[in-house]
């Protein structure tokens, strides 16, 4: 286990996130890819404050858990909004901003 | 050895658990799949020795934000997905980005310095230390960011009843 390896398995984790995101139409499950992605960084981060055996790593990996947090509670209160609006959770059929 | 073979087996199992949350067309299975790449990753924290990140992914990831997410699935009652799936080639796009960030991430790597004599990961008290000591003024301030989540959160979901009131 090389800090190659924790890179390397960070950077596929974040490609299936990014894929997900792009791919699925549910707006939940554009969320829980976000969080997917978030988790890969933050895996990436311990695994630079390993080998270069430093605490910032750790420390940025605590405000990204803090703005996670955060982020769930703004998008799940914006999902529970859209749903009450549009009885869907479907992004095709999500299109108010389309002109 | 065992470490290797602690890596690799926690590796899989998050990858394998990541593809099931973007491939489960049940959101409650997405957000199972989910939790078991939380618990995977915790795992790899541990074996990084950052223990207390883990112990903060299982409390505040699984603990809150997972549970927060079964909430809403629960509440809105969200059936399996019959839309089809937006055009694979956007997935492309997702890929091509991280490829352009992983790239980033690759090159930082490959300048690290060489490890030299394995010393042990930063324990408890460093990152105390560090926390409360040269970063305490973001650590207060993240406290108004979950503040005004959670005012913004409320003001958000609320029912526009009580306005006409």
């Amino acid at each position: 286990m090389s800090l190659e390896h924790v890179v390397g398995l960070g950077i596929v984790l974040f490609a299936v996130g990014a894929a997900g995101f792009f791919i699925r139409s549910n707006a939940l499950v554009l969320l829980l890819c976000v969080e997917l992605m978030l988790n890969a960084v933050n895996l990436i981060l311990v695994g630079f404050s390993r080998y270069l055996h430093g605490t910032e790593g750790q420390v940025f990996v605590f405000m990204i858990m803090t703005v996670a947090a955060a982020e769930a509670a703004v998008g799940l209160a914006i999902l529970v909004a859209l749903y009450r609006l549009l009885r869907t959770l479907d992004m095709s059929r999500i299109n108010l901003l389309k002109g | 050895m065992i470490e290797a073979v602690l890596f690799w087996g926690l590796a899989a199992a998050a990858v394998a658990s990541a593809l099931g949350v973007v491939a489960l067309q049940n959101p409650v299975g997405s957000v199972m799949a989910l939790l078991a790449a939380m618990l995977a990753t915790a795992g790899l924290y541990a074996l990084m020795g950052a223990v207390v990140v883990a112990l903060f992914q299982l409390i505040v990831y699984i603990g809150a934000v997972l549970v927060l997410f079964l909430f809403v699935v629960m509440l809105l009652d969200l059936k399996a997905s019959a839309a089809p799936a937006r055009a694979a080639a956007s997935g492309a796009a997702g890929v091509g980005i991280t490829a352009a960030a992983g790239w980033a991430a690759w090159v930082a790597a490959s300048h690290a310095p060489p490890a030299g004599s394995p010393r042990p990961a930063p324990g408890v008290f460093e990152l105390a230390f560090d926390l409360f000591g040269r970063h305490l003024l973001v650590f207060e301030l993240t406290s108004v960011l979950l503040l005004a989540a959670a005012v913004g959160a409320i003001f958000i979901s609320r029912t526009g009843k009580r306005r006409s009131s």
